[in-house]
C-alpha cells in the first residue's frame, strides 16, 4: 500500500539546512491501522505530508500503491490525494462557511462526481458517522466531536484506501475522543488502511502496529498481535 | 466546476460583506472614471454620416490672403463665399450639391395661440435632403427655381411641427417666419446627426435645425448667417449687393459624388473654376480645394480634440490606481482565506483549481463593480447634460455597446487585479495552513 525507502527531507534557510526525514524507512500493508508517535519535532508531520502528497521528498523512494510517486506533477500529486487518500486533521479543518453537506462536498467535486452520485455519497457517511439530521448546519453549530465526526465523513466520502489522520483526538476530552477512536477502528474494519499521528500512548497502543519516530527515522516498530484486547 | 465556482465567490462575497464592497467600489470607481470619457470621446468621434463617407465630399477653395494662409490644418477657409457658391451650383457634375448656412427668426402660427418663438433655421439648396439622406415624414422638398428665386417655401422639422400643429400633417398649410408667410412644403422625420457632420462651424453637438428655408431667399430677406463670416480684405460692406458679391466667406458647401469619374471630373471642374477666377484677379494664393471626406472632415475639424485624448488616457491612469488598489485588497482576501485553498488542496484540488476559483471570484467582484461602474456613468453623464443645459445631450449618453464596454472592462480589469492574489494563494504550500488552522 505505502513503501518508502531511504526517503529524506530536508528544508534549506540561506544559511541552515534542516533535516526533518533521514533515510525513513516504513512500508504499510493494506487494511493496517498504524500509529505514529514521537516527541515534537521528530518528523511526524513531515511524514504524513509526504505521506499525503502535501510535500514532495527530497529524496529516496515513495510507493504508493506500487507506484512511485517522485515524478508526479502537481495535476497527478493531486488527484492521487483526492482519488485514494483521505485526511483527517487535529484542528477539524472543516470549511467555517460551508454547511456539512456542503463541507463533505468538497472532495467529490474536485473528482468530477455528478450530483447524483455525490449525494448519495453524501447521504451515506453522513449516516455512518450519526449526523444525517444535521447536513444543513454550520461547523460552528456542532460539538468539537461531532466536528471530527463530520472530518471523517468527508475524508471516508471519496473512499479512500488510505486515511491520514494527523492527532485526531489532540483537541477532544476523553469522552468524544474515544468516540472518535472507535469510529475510526470501525473504518478500519470496512478495509480502509489507517495511519494515525498521536502523542497519546493509550490511543497508539489500540493501533495493530506502533511506529515511534525520533530524529526523522524510524526508531521502534511495535506489533500489538491483539489490538482489541488492549483497548477493552 | 465553473458554475461551482462562481457560488463559491457569491458565497465568499457574502462572508466578507465591507473588504467585498470596497474592492467593487474600487473597481466601479475606476470604471466609471474611465467610462465617462470613453463614451465622450466615443460619441463625439462617431461619424454620422458614415453610411456615405465614401460618395460625400465637404468642398473648400482656398481664396484667402495672398501672404496667410486660414487658420486650419489645411490653411483654407472652412466656408466659400456667395458669389462662388452660386457660381458652382450650376455645376452638373455632381449627383447632389448643397450651398447652406445657419439662419434664424421668429416663428410662428397665424390661426395658434402659441407665441412666437425664435427657431434655428438653415437657409440651403434643395439638394440638402437628398444629399443627407433626410427622410420626410410628410411632404418633400421645395421645387428646384427655389434655389434662385424667391419662394416662400419651408420645410418643419418633426419637432417644430409638433409643436406647431401637434404632429398632423401640415404640409400646405401656412406659418410665419420672420414677418412673412411660408407654405409647409415638407416635414422631416427626427434627423438630430451627432456630431454635427454637416455643420461642423456653429457647435459640433447642437440641435439641427428647426426649419429649413430656400436658397433662393437672400435678396428678400438680406439674409446674413447666424454662423461666421470671414473676410481678409477688409472690403467696405455698404450694402447686400456688396456683401453678396464681396470675397466674404460664410456659405458651407457640400457635393455628392457617386463614382470615382465623377469625383476626377468634378475635380477638373473646380481646377478649371479656379484657373478662370485667377485670370480674373481673385484667388491670389497657389490653386488649392478641398475636398473631404465626412470622416476626413471630422478629423480636420478636430471634434475629438488632443485634450480629449489625453483625457482617456488619463481616466485609464486613474483606473490603473484603483486597478492596484483592487490588488492589495484582492490579496488580503485570499490571504486571509489561505487555509482554506490548504483544505481543498489537501482534498485534492490542484493548483489550477485554486487559482481558476480565486480568478472567478475577481471576475465576479469585476462584474458588481462593472454594474455599479455604469451607473456612477450614467449619472456623471447626467449631471454633465443638465450642467451643460443640453448643449451635451446627444454625446453625454451611454449607449448598449458602451455598457457592454463597461461591463468587459470592468471583468477585465478585476480579471488582472485578480491575477497575482490568485497566483499567490495557488503557490502556497497547504501544510502549513493545515496545522496551523
Amino acid at each position: 500500500m505505502l513503501k518508502m525507502h531511504k526517503v529524506r527531507k530536508s528544508f534549506r534557510t540561506d544559511t541552515i539546512e534542516t533535516h526533518a526525514l533521514r533515510d525513513f524507512n516504513l512500508e504499510v500493508k493494506e487494511g493496517e491501522f498504524i500509529a505514529v508517535t514521537g516527541p515534537s519535532g521528530s518528523g511526524k508531520t513531515t511524514f504524513l505530508n509526504i505521506a499525503g502528497l502535501l510535500e514532495a521528498h527530497s529524496g529516496g523512494q515513495y510507493l504508493l500503491d506500487g507506484d512511485d510517486v517522485s515524478g508526479l506533477n502537481d495535476r497527478q500529486r493531486s488527484r492521487l490525494r483526492n482519488e485514494k487518500i483521505g485526511f483527517i486533521f487535529q484542528g477539524f479543518n472543516l470549511i467555517p462557511d460551508l454547511n456539512l453537506f456542503d463541507n463533505i462536498d468538497v472532495p467529490l467535486r474536485y473528482r468530477g462526481f455528478k450530483a447524483s452520485e455525490r449525494r448519495r455519497r453524501i447521504d451515506k457517511v453522513l449516516q455512518q458517522v450519526g449526523l444525517a439530521a444535521r447536513a444543513k448546519y454550520l461547523p460552528s453549530q456542532l460539538s468539537g466531536g461531532q466536528q471530527q465526526r463530520i472530518a471523517i465523513a468527508r475524508a471516508l466520502a471519496g473512499e479512500p484506501r488510505f486515511l491520514l489522520a494527523d492527532e485526531p483526538t489532540g483537541n477532544l476530552d476523553s469522552l468524544m475522543a474515544r468516540q472518535v477512536m472507535e469510529l475510526l477502528e470501525l473504518v478500519n474494519d470496512w478495509g480502509t488502511t489507517i495511519v494515525m499521528v498521536t502523542h497519546d500512548p493509550d490511543l497508539a497502543r489500540r493501533a495493530e502496529r506502533n511506529i515511534q519516530i525520533v530524529d526523522g527515522q524510524v526508531a521502534d516498530l511495535e506489533y500489538h498481535a491483539n489490538p482489541a484486547a488492549l483497548s477493552a | 466546476m465553473f458554475g461551482y465556482y462562481i457560488a463559491l465567490a457569491l458565497r465568499s462575497l457574502r462572508t466578507t460583506p465591507i473588504l467585498s464592497a470596497l474592492m467593487v467600489a474600487a473597481i466601479a470607481v475606476g470604471v466609471g472614471a474611465a467610462m465617462t470619457t470613453l463614451t465622450l470621446n466615443y460619441m463625439m468621434s462617431r461619424n454620422a454620416l458614415a453610411h456615405k463617407d465614401d460618395v460625400l465630399y465637404a468642398m473648400q477653395l482656398d481664396n484667402w490672403a495672398p501672404d496667410r494662409g486660414w487658420q486650419s490644418p489645411n490653411e483654407m477657409p472652412w466656408e466659400i463665399n456667395y458669389k462662388d457658391a452660386i457660381s458652382l451650383l450650376h455645376s452638373d457634375i455632381p449627383t447632389y450639391q448643397v450651398a447652406m448656412h445657419r439662419w434664424g427668426g421668429p416663428l410662428s402660427r397665424e390661426d395658434s395661440e402659441l407665441r412666437p418663438y425664435s427657431a434655428e433655421a438653415r437657409v440651403t439648396s434643395r439638394d440638402f435632403f437628398a444629399l443627407f439622406d433626410v427622410p420626410f415624414i410628410y411632404g418633400g422638398s421645395w421645387s428646384s427655381d427655389a434655389d434662385s428665386n424667391p419662394v416662400y417655401q419651408i420645410v418643419l422639422s418633426q419637432q417644430t411641427n409638433e409643436k406647431l400643429f401637434n404632429g398632423e400633417n401640415s404640409v400646405g398649410r401656412t406659418v410665419n417666419f420672420n414677418g412673412a408667410p411660408f407654405t409647409v412644403v415638407g416635414v422631416t422625420e427626427y434627423w438630430q446627426p451627432s456630431p454635427k457632420v454637416h455643420d461642423l462651424n456653429n457647435g459640433n453637438f447642437k440641435k439641427s435645425a428647426e426649419v429649413f428655408l430656400p436658397f433662393g431667399l437672400h435678396r428678400s430677406f438680406e439674409i446674413y448667417s447666424w454662423g461666421n463670416t470671414n473676410g481678409w480684405k477688409g472690403e467696405v460692406i455698404d450694402s447686400y449687393e456688396t456683401h453678396l458679391g464681396s470675397e466674404y466667406v460664410w456659405i458651407q458647401y457640400w457635393v455628392q459624388l457617386d463614382s470615382a469619374q465623377q469625383l476626377e471630373d468634378y475635380r477638373d471642374y473646380l481646377t478649371g473654376f479656379i484657373r478662370q477666377q485667377k485670370a480674373q484677379g481673385r484667388f491670389p494664393r497657389p490653386l488649392k480645394f478641398g475636398l473631404s471626406r465626412p470622416s476626413q472632415w471630422l478629423q480636420l475639424n478636430e471634434v475629438v480634440e488632443d485634450d480629449d485624448y489625453m483625457l482617456n488616457w488619463l481616466s485609464l491612469a486613474f483606473l490603473l490606481v484603483c486597478l492596484v488598489n483592487a490588488v492589495a485588497l484582492l490579496l488580503a482576501k485570499f490571504l486571509r482565506k489561505a487555509s482554506e485553498a490548504g483544505v481543498r488542496r489537501a482534498l485534492g484540488a490542484n493548483r489550477r483549481a485554486i487559482f481558476t476559483q480565486h480568478l472567478v471570484e475577481s471576475g465576479c467582484i469585476g462584474l458588481a463593480g462593472g454594474l455599479v461602474g455604469i451607473f456612477l456613468t450614467t449619472a456623471t453623464l447626467a449631471l454633465m447634460r443638465q450642467l451643460q443645459m443640453g448643449a451635451l445631450d446627444s454625446v453625454a449618453a451611454m449607449d448598449w455597446l458602451m455598457m457592454s464596454a463597461a461591463i468587459g472592462l470592468a471583468i477585465l480589469s478585476s480579471l488582472l487585479a485578480g491575477l497575482y492574489p490568485a497566483w499567490r494563494i495557488s503557490r502556497t504550500n497547504p501544510s502549513i495552513y493545515l496545522k496551523t488552522q
